[in-house]
């Protein structure tokens, strides 16, 4: 590397962290920050533009790197020398862009990494002089260029409805126009409204469980299940009439960043089953008219990494394996659900609760962020229901069960449900419950226990 | 249609006659209908009697109008022009639609009414939309002519529009624009030259408007939606205003399902996006500004595919059209029209050259959808129908009310630059899109620079068809 006009400018103020990386199609970005013992240099354009400077007197093939030549002289059988690295402490280089316009110019934003420099100056002051055959893409930097050929035209695009495309317009094009698109984008704004309400809704839907009559009850445990769909349906579309048997796809593990959405509701639901097509009223989304479908799509979000990205909150939900806690005791819970009082219904669940061996059943309630601190939280919940734990509660989860108390004891009155409902549980507002007790005071820890 | 049969029996000395005329093998569309040669006029004649199975146009055509006696004689008592106009027909092989139907355009220019019966009574014979394109041509042209000659242009385009819409839908419009896109860079082109210039234009502007006047249906916007979520700096909001001419409710309801998608599709690929659908009856030039709601703060771009040539040619409409457009002070102006003067003038010599204008410009079209679809395919079938529209409304209807006269690139850039606005130029990336997705069809399409005008043409088998360019007041 020549270093005619290396200038050294002196030390950086920041951590460098390497190599500049290729801008992402959205947002840069940015290179860290350099050493700030590093030596800076800066380099000319035409240093950073040149390639293969070293030429081979004999055969004229040229060569980034003087070490190349070399080991290429020993093929002609040439005297050829390598050079060792000197053996005393190098200091650390860093290198700015000599384009005074640019934001590495200044030697705090300085790079690494001197191929990261070169490739740098060529792509983003360059002149792109290579070009695809294929798709016209232009590239300043060669390899770059050999990338993109690599994988021009190879790459194809699948449209959900199951159509494959080689160019990407085309796919584009179609996809706006295809009716897969229809029904994904409602299940999108489904999970979008759920994961913005996710916790409103969840009081919201306490109560508002389909209606098993008794000879529902006797069903198997999945129809407790097919129940819960239409009772979401409910909700989204303010329509007081629930429906029913809208199949079990909802339970399919499809896609667990999918389903996690669904688990919160439904849980709390299972816990509570009663019919109240009022709690309706409650949810203040634009529900989209294709809800219930989106629960069968979830396939195809798995499929679609940008509706995953934007409209699917990341949280982690543990498998779903309440199914499984149900399955032992669905029979004879189910079969009394009709006909149990507010606290019948609470002891029964306090029993659930107690039984579960699974932290994630109470996890889930309302929670998005399902880490492992909360298992600890989940067993104060499970004291809200008959143990006498008393841990460490993080406010979110207490909240979420607290309201989901007060529900409860609102099951004799729908009336007084729906007022219940219309308050936003988040953010600390307080819930009054059937007795007129304030949330906060039955969700103290230790008046849980008391109360119980 | 016995009178007709009579006209030509007496051209039995004309061998070349015959040969012409012999066109018994009609029936199955695709064979040479030249290559039975019989002698025997009168005998295929007898054939043909019993055919009433036509294709659409002429089923009921009759010669309503008396043929005048021509001063040449006739043996049996009939008025067929005994010399060989019909020469020119020997060598119906190729392009033997092209040669008769100039010859009837011709001929009515000449108000020769027995000629005229006589060359669409072979066009009819030989006519039909289902076979190569010299029936094609000759099916549709003959429907033209003869509404033209019946004075039933309007009412008889009115039809074939009620017609068509009846099978309009979202779904079938969406199968046939997206398969046309699909195997023919048609109106790709002018959507990809358009997006590149509206995308440079646009370039650091936060909120955008584009209104748009098109005859594609919105498939230009998802590829632009794209490309400006993929702007490097913060996503802009764009709001899309589309103007539809004709305000059939076919057309209203496919808009609506369009407007629905092109909103989901945004959201999709997280671009701000407000879509605004205008249907505007009548002449696009009696636009209403305020309906358009456009805002100071917003930067507007004009896209216009295909319809600056439904404007009327008369009274300057187009003109004033143009100026309108300036009113509003876009950042930029895309135009993409195809290449072709089809301004068929009323009467005599005016209306043969341009009748020619227009035989030549739907060969070109017809042959490019020939080669550019499979063999039988419903979508081609779609579009040669519409072609058969445009045709009926370039013959037979008056100027004033059609809507499809297009204009050479030419005139359009002297209109535009006597309106105000200065051509801006391709850059070299948008031309390179271009190519290569040129690269992506079959052989035959080309692009150049325009060399008396602005912008850029597609080329056909080197004929330029389709033109695009880019204008900035």
């Amino acid at each position: 590397m020549t270093e005619d006009q290396v200038i050294s400018i002196g030390s950086t103020q920041n951590q460098t962290n390497g190599s500049n990386l290729p801008l992402a199609k959205k947002k840069r970005n940015l290179p860290g920050n350099p050493d700030p013992e590093a030596e800076v240099i800066a380099l000319s354009p035409k240093t950073l533009m040149a390639t293969n400077r070293f030429l081979c007197e004999i055969c004229g093939k040229g060569f980034q790197r003087d070490q190349n030549l070399q080991l290429h002289r020993r093929g002609h059988n040439l005297p050829w020398k390598l050079k060792q690295r000197t053996s005393k402490e190098v200091r650390k280089r860093v290198y700015v862009c000599p384009e005074k316009t640019c934001v590495h110019n200044h030697p705090s934003r300085a790079l690494g990494d001197l191929t990261g420099i070169k490739k740098h100056f060529c792509r983003k002051h360059g002149e792109k002089k290579w070009k695809c055959d294929k798709c016209s893409k232009r590239y300043a930097v060669q390899s770059d260029w050999k990338a993109h050929s690599k994988t021009c035209g190879t790459r194809e695009y699948k449209c959900d409805c199951g159509t494959i495309f080689s160019r990407r317009d085309s796919f584009i094009t179609h996809r706006a126009f295809c009716d897969a698109l229809a029904e994904e984008t409602a299940r999108i704004t489904a999970a979008s409204h759920m994961s913005n309400h996710a916790a409103a809704i969840n009081y919201h839907f306490i109560g508002a469980a389909p209606p098993l009559g008794p000879t529902s009850m006797n069903q198997h445990f999945p129809s407790i299940f097919k129940s819960i769909p239409t009772t979401n349906n409910n909700v989204e579309n303010m329509d007081p009439t629930p429906m029913r048997s809208q199949g079990l796809s909802l339970w399919i593990p499809q896609d667990p960043n999918h389903i996690q959405d669904s688990m919160p509701k439904n849980l709390q639901e299972i816990g509570y089953i009663h019919h109240d097509p009022i709690i309706n009223n409650s949810c203040n989304n634009n529900p989209p008219p294709n809800y219930q479908s989106n629960w069968d799509f979830g396939n195809k979000i798995s499929s679609n990494h940008e509706l995953i990205n934007n409209s699917i909150p990341s949280s982690n939900l543990k498998e779903i394996s309440v199914p499984s806690l149900f399955s032992t005791q669905h029979q004879s819970y189910v079969q009394s659900t009709a006909s149990m009082s507010a606290t019948a219904l609470l002891q029964k669940a306090a029993q659930i609760g107690a039984n579960t061996t699974d932290p994630s059943f109470l996890g889930n309630f309302g929670m998005k962020s399902s880490s492992h601190d909360e298992m600890s939280n989940i067993s104060v919940q499970n004291g809200l229901y008959g143990t006498s734990d008393d841990h460490h509660v993080e406010n979110n989860s207490m909240n979420d069960l607290c309201a989901m108390n007060g529900q409860i004891q609102m099951y004799p009155s729908s009336k007084r449900r729906r007022t219940q409902n219309d308050q936003e549980i988040n953010g600390g507002e307080i819930t009054r419950d059937f007795l007129g007790v304030g949330i906060q005071s039955i969700c103290h820890p230790s008046s849980i226990n008391g109360w119980i | 249609m016995d009178t007709l049969f009579r006209l030509v029996s007496l051209q039995s000395d004309h061998q070349s006659f015959n040969s012409s005329t012999t066109s018994s093998s009609s029936r199955s569309s695709k064979q040479n209908p030249y290559h039975q040669i019989q002698n025997d006029v009168e005998e295929c004649f007898n054939l043909f009697m019993d055919d009433d199975d036509f294709s659409s146009s002429s089923r009921h055509y009759n010669p309503n109008y008396t043929p005048t006696p021509p001063t040449t004689t006739t043996t049996t008592g009939s008025t067929t022009p005994p010399h060989a106009p019909l020469d020119e027909f020997s060598c119906l092989t190729g392009n033997w639609a092209t040669e008769i139907l100039t010859e009837t355009a011709k001929a009515i220019a000449n108000r020769n009414s027995a000629r005229v019966q006589q060359l669409m009574w072979m066009l009819n014979e030989m006519g039909s939309p289902y076979g190569d394109i010299d029936q094609k041509l000759a099916s549709y042209f003959l429907q033209a002519l003869f509404s033209r000659m019946t004075d039933s242009g309007e009412r008889t385009y009115r039809t074939l529009i009620d017609a068509s819409e009846k099978t309009c839908s979202f779904e079938s419009t969406r199968k046939t624009v997206l398969k046309f896109q699909e195997v023919s860079p048609w109106t790709m082109f002018g959507h990809v030259a358009c997006n590149g210039a509206i995308m440079e234009a646009f370039e650091g502007e936060s909120k955008l408007h584009i209104i748009d006047i098109s005859n594609t249906y919105c498939t230009q916007w998802p590829t632009l939606f794209e490309a400006i979520a993929t702007r490097a700096d913060e996503t802009p909001h764009l709001r899309l205003t589309t103007v539809m001419s004709g305000g059939t409710a076919a057309v209203q309801k496919v808009m609506k399902e369009i407007g629905s998608r092109m909103e989901k599709f945004a959201r999709l690929m997280g671009v701000p996006f407000k879509f605004n659908v205008i249907h505007h009856a009548g002449d696009l030039s009696e636009l209403n500004l305020s309906e358009l709601d456009i805002k100071d703060d917003e930067a507007l771009a004009i896209n216009c595919v295909g319809a600056l040539h439904s404007v009327t040619t008369l009274s300057n409409r187009r003109e004033y059209l143009l100026s309108i457009f300036k009113k509003m002070n876009p950042r930029i102006v895309t135009i993409v029209e195809e290449e072709a003067d089809l301004d068929v003038g009323h009467d005599g010599f005016e209306f043969v050259s341009g009748f020619q204008e227009c035989l030549r410009w739907f060969r070109v079209y017809f042959e490019a959808l020939d080669e550019s679809f499979p063999r039988t395919n419903n979508e081609r079938l779609m579009l040669e129908r519409a072609a058969g529209r445009a045709i009926m409304d370039l013959v037979a209807c008056p100027p004033e009310k059609s809507v499809e006269r297009r204009d050479t690139a030419l005139r359009w850039s002297h209109r535009l630059q006597s309106s105000g606005f200065n051509p801006f130029s391709f850059n070299e990336e948008v031309c390179d899109d271009v190519r290569a997705l040129l690269r992506r069809y079959k052989e035959g399409w080309s692009m150049a620079q325009c060399s008396d005008s602005a912008g850029i043409f597609l080329f056909w088998k080197d004929m330029p068809v389709v033109w695009a360019s880019a204008w900035k007041p």
